[in-house]
């Protein structure tokens, strides 16, 4: 062997060593990812064999024969590699219902005879059903925290609204002072605005019930989102200030000088140059809003948010864990969308930068 | 077009900082004034006082026998190209350039022309549609020039706009701001640290120090009859030779004397001297105005340091003492270092400072 | 005043005037919150001053275990979290093929609500769950058996929570420190083997004293928010098995609410995790700079 090969054969153990050790990362890293998402389209009989089903099924293979009570009805199990007896019982009605919510495959009571008919020159009869993949959800949001599910997701939304507004102005407003201006007690401004945002949200929440109670906003969407907006404000400063730091003040004097007022050249350069960075400050303040979720079991009685709704149900989860993972893939989704579109803040905001 | 006046201009940041301290100066209609100064001097301060940028601690800024002193820069009917350029990233060429006119309320067509006419007298026509990250910095440097001479101001005004420019550029650049300013004849304010720069573009030169001006002058004004030692050392490269020398009468004749000199001076430059017999004083003499000689005619002569050749002239340095004495030879013959140069001073182009003032005798 | 002089000080004003609204805010939403509830701390119900409601705290039967665990899971989650991370981090320093996709599947269990996480590892860690499951079909576990995750002892519960809560963590800790990483210039590296280090030397003497910075904001930031843990142990534990302070917190408010001390217990536990995270946060305003002086920052 040269000594070229040598080294050639090195560099590529090298390099298939390394990609190995990312692959078991990732795999670590989104294993558990992977079963929630799978968790949440199984059916509700598929949820409860065990060991659970590693895909969830597309299809449900039925078959039918007469049975002691009636008819006697199977589905085929994939892993087991058989048919399994789930029901025997002449109520056509009860079969129906049964299809739909444990096996999530449903068929209306006409289909169902139109099968039986056929019993009478062959049995049993085979048929297959295409699953209903987002029986979950629909579930979920119809039974979830006792029907509070698409309500509480209405409020939830409501909040994340109103914390955007409240933080992307007042927020805003204090991060243009930051970057464009020196006053006295800026630093003590700055040293306030840290504190704040690592300061515990449950240690405003516990005492805010009191103050929200007189205000009337106790149980309310905007009493929360006034909470919330206590750290969202810190960031959206924290952010906004680097980012009209980084649009040189000479393009504000430029629009002066080229006739222009002071108002109009903020709007005209400053803010459209901002937007992308206002937008990241607004899904900012949108996750802290979403994912919370102490101070919103806190500070609301009657109308919980959607985070509470879905801790409920995972609290309850022993029946219904196919329910549970769904509620966490509604939480999830646009959580890890909005992430997305923001890494390159996070990075940023990680990399250190300070006000 | 119009004319400039400047009255007692003060700008203090703070209470203690001044930056421009009561400057007077007038610019003349179609004028080309550079503010010439270090770093620090308040040159850019002033500039943006005119521009209305920065706030007027005192004093008073006239445009046209207009006080526009308290004016926001919209009022004011000027222009401004920014040492950053300061064009709109977000804006194409085309809409950084109608910007102004736009806000002027000017005619769609005619903002149109008025675009495509400075387009083409700044050779930007073929990136009018583009936005500013598709072009290099010269281009953005041209576009920053057509925004400004579009709104036709009564002034213009430069902010070292050459000064992010690579050198072959900023040379090419400035040659063509001069032919613009032929063409427009707008009355110019243009600042900069780069006396070359200044030399080359101005038609008056303003020097200033400290947040004052140490001399007006056009640009053979300034680098022939430098007011100071501080002007005559910043105009010019390699800039004036400065020598301590002491004022000898020895009979009917005065002498320049030092360690390594003693300077008979001709009738003239004797009698400007009239007066400052045995006072210290200082000689400044520009480079070329020192020339190589043969042993017996030289005032000087000492070991060359280095030589540095620059192909039309060579540069040759001697040591005196602990200072450095340049002189601008011709570049030929080629002279080494360590050999003996022999040096004569053009009795013409002395130059006498006062020791303690820096002022020019 | 001249007009002049009314002009001036209406641009001076500016600065003040959009710091206003937030200054207004924190007092209202924030300050005042803060002082009612340190107020109210050391009154009784009748308002004079007394030490009672932290005494009562303190004899909580669950305090000192909350304590204790808090401060277990935080000490070994937290440290476990930042050697691994960093190991993770020095390994994949690199620029590779999916590099960017790689650091955007990395940021997910970050970015995973943690009512979302609760459902993950909730169906994962019952005696059915994916967990067991996933052993079964690669031959760990026998047919029909099952680990009883949640059954054991308190240590391996601290355990089980202590992973868990790394699986959340670990990856966005590592792209925090890789992004400090790459702000570490080759060169100072390079520097380092031409004069004679090794990996380890380089490591240890340049790498990791050039990353201090970023590994006080890793750990501090992630000190604050694993004090803070609560819901995850909730949700795989329910309440007062495996206690910790913010859980109380929950649990007096919440899950006792009709107790007269409900409301004082709840409030002493939110002071205690008050104190704590905010002596956290002066630690980490101390070692990142924010008492210095500021330099001339404006442009």
């Amino acid at each position: 062997m040269t000594k070229k090969t040598r080294r050639n054969i090195y560099r590529t153990a090298r390099l298939t060593a390394f990609y190995i050790f990312v692959s078991g990362v990732t795999i670590a890293m989104l294993l558990p990812l992977y079963f929630i998402v799978s968790l949440s389209f199984l059916s509700t009989r598929e949820a409860y064999r065990y060991p659970l089903p590693l895909l969830p099924a597309l299809n449900v293979e039925y078959k039918l024969t007469h049975g002691e009570r009636g008819y006697l009805l199977s589905v085929y199990d994939p892993i087991d590699k058989e048919y399994q007896t789930v029901l025997d019982t002449g109520d056509l009605e009860k079969m129906s219902v049964y299809m739909k919510s444990q096996l999530g495959a449903p068929m209306s009571v006409p289909e169902i005879e139109q099968q039986i008919a056929r019993l009478e020159h062959e049995a049993p009869v085979f048929f297959t059903r295409r699953k209903s993949l987002l029986y979950n959800y629909e579930t979920f949001f119809k039974v979830a925290g006792t029907g509070q599910a698409v309500p509480a997701l209405i409020r939830s939304l409501e909040i994340c609204a109103m914390t955007i507004a409240i933080s992307l102005t007042i927020g805003g407003m204090a991060g243009y002072a930051f970057a464009r201006y020196t006053f006295r007690g800026r630093d003590a401004l700055k040293f306030s605005v840290l504190f704040v945002r690592m300061f515990p949200g449950v240690a405003i929440a516990m005492p805010m019930v009191i103050i929200l109670v007189n205000m009337g906003f106790y149980d309310a969407p905007i009493g929360l989102s006034l909470v919330y907006s206590v750290g969202s404000i810190a960031l959206t400063i924290w952010i906004t200030a680097s980012i009209f730091m980084g649009i040189p003040v000479s393009l504000e004097e430029a629009a002066q000088v080229f006739g222009a007022t002071k108002i109009q050249a903020f709007l005209r350069v400053t803010l459209p140059l901002s937007l992308p960075g206002l937008a990241a400050c607004a899904m900012y303040a949108f996750l802290g809003a979403w994912n919370e979720t102490v101070a919103a079991i806190i500070l609301t009685q009657f109308n919980p948010t959607f985070s509470v709704v879905v801790y409920q149900t995972v609290l309850g989860a022993v029946g219904q864990v196919n329910l549970a993972a769904a509620g966490g893939m509604v939480m999830a989704l646009p959580a890890v969308i909005f992430t997305f579109f923001i890494r390159r803040y996070i990075h940023q905001m990680w990399g250190g930068v300070t006000v | 077009m119009a004319t400039l006046q400047l009255k007692n201009l003060t700008k203090r940041f703070g209470k203690k900082v001044v930056a421009v301290k009561g400057i007077n100066l007038e610019v003349h209609d179609g004028e080309y004034l550079v503010l010439l100064g270090p770093s620090g001097c308040g040159k850019t301060t002033t500039l943006r006082m005119i521009a209305g940028l920065e706030e007027v601690t005192d004093g008073e800024i006239i445009l046209d026998g207009v006080d526009i002193t308290d004016l926001p820069p919209r009022k004011r009917d000027i222009s401004m190209v920014f040492q950053s350029y300061a064009v709109w990233p977000h804006m194409t060429v085309y809409d950084n350039i109608a910007f102004a006119l736009r806000l002027k309320k000017m005619n769609r067509s005619e903002i149109d022309r008025t675009v495509r006419e400075v387009a083409g007298m700044t050779k930007i026509a073929e990136f009018l549609d583009r936005y500013p990250f598709q072009l290099s910095g010269g281009q953005r440097q041209r576009v920053a020039v057509a925004r400004a001479i579009a709104v036709k101001p009564k002034l213009f005004l430069m902010d070292e706009p050459l000064s992010n420019l690579d050198a072959k550029l900023r040379v090419a650049t400035r040659t063509e701001l001069k032919a613009i300013h032929h063409k427009t004849h707008a009355t110019t304010v243009f600042v900069t640290h780069d006396q070359s720069e200044a030399m080359s573009i101005a038609d008056r030169i303003v020097i200033m120090k400290d947040g004052e001006i140490m001399q007006i002058g056009t640009p053979e004004e300034v680098y022939d009859q430098s007011a100071s030692i501080f002007v005559a050392d910043f105009i010019g490269t390699p800039p004036t030779n400065f020598l301590d020398v002491e004022l000898v009468r020895e009979g009917e004749t005065l002498y320049l004397v030092n360690p390594h000199i003693k300077l008979p001076l001709s009738a003239e430059n004797a009698a400007r001297l009239r007066g400052y017999d045995k006072r210290e004083l200082v000689l400044g003499i520009r480079p070329e105005n020192i020339l190589l000689t043969s042993a017996d005619e030289a005032d000087l002569s000492a070991a060359c340091l280095v030589a540095e050749p620059q192909g039309s002239h060579q540069v040759v340095a001697v040591e005196l003492d602990d200072k450095l004495l340049k002189i601008v030879a011709p570049a030929r013959p080629k002279v080494r270092s360590g050999e003996t140069v022999h040096l004569t001073f053009k009795q013409e182009s002395l130059r006498f400072f006062d020791r303690e003032s820096g002022a020019r005798i | 005043m001249t007009k002049k002089q009314w002009k001036k000080l209406g641009e001076q004003a500016v600065p003040y005037l959009l710091i206003l609204p937030v200054v207004v805010y924190y007092a209202a939403f924030w300050l005042r919150p803060v002082l009612i509830s340190v107020i109210g701390s050391f009154t009784d119900a009748a308002g004079h001053l007394t030490l009672q409601n932290f005494a009562m705290v303190i004899h909580d039967e669950a305090f000192i275990p909350a304590l204790r665990n808090t401060a277990v899971i935080v000490l070994f989650s937290v440290t476990l979290e930042f050697f691994v991370a960093l190991f993770l981090a020095l390994l994949i320093n690199r620029k590779f093929v999916g590099a960017s996709f790689f650091l955007f599947l990395a940021m997910i269990p970050m970015a995973l609500p943690s009512a979302a996480a609760g459902a993950m590892w909730i169906t994962g860690l019952t005696a059915h769950g994916w967990i067991n499951s996933l052993l079964h079909y690669l031959g760990f576990l026998a047919k029909g058996k099952s680990i009883y995750w949640l059954a054991g002892s308190e240590t391996s519960l601290l355990a089980l929570l202590i992973v868990v809560d790394a699986w959340q963590v670990i990856p966005s800790v590592m792209i925090i420190l890789l992004a400090g990483l790459q702000n570490i210039p080759e060169e100072m590296q390079e520097a380092g083997y031409v004069f004679g280090g090794n990996y380890l030397t380089v490591l240890r003497k340049i790498t990791l004293p050039l990353l201090k910075p970023t590994i006080q904001t890793a750990v501090i930031l992630r000190l604050i928010s694993a004090i803070q843990i609560w819901l995850i142990v909730v949700i795989l534990l329910g309440f007062s098995r495996l206690p910790v302070l913010v859980e109380r917190i929950v649990y007096y408010h919440k899950e006792v609410r009709g107790l007269d001390i409900s409301y004082q217990m709840a409030m002493g536990y939110t002071i205690i995790v008050a104190v704590i995270v905010s002596l956290v946060s002066l630690a980490y305003l101390q070692v990142s700079g924010a008492f210095k002086k500021e330099r001339g920052e404006v442009a």
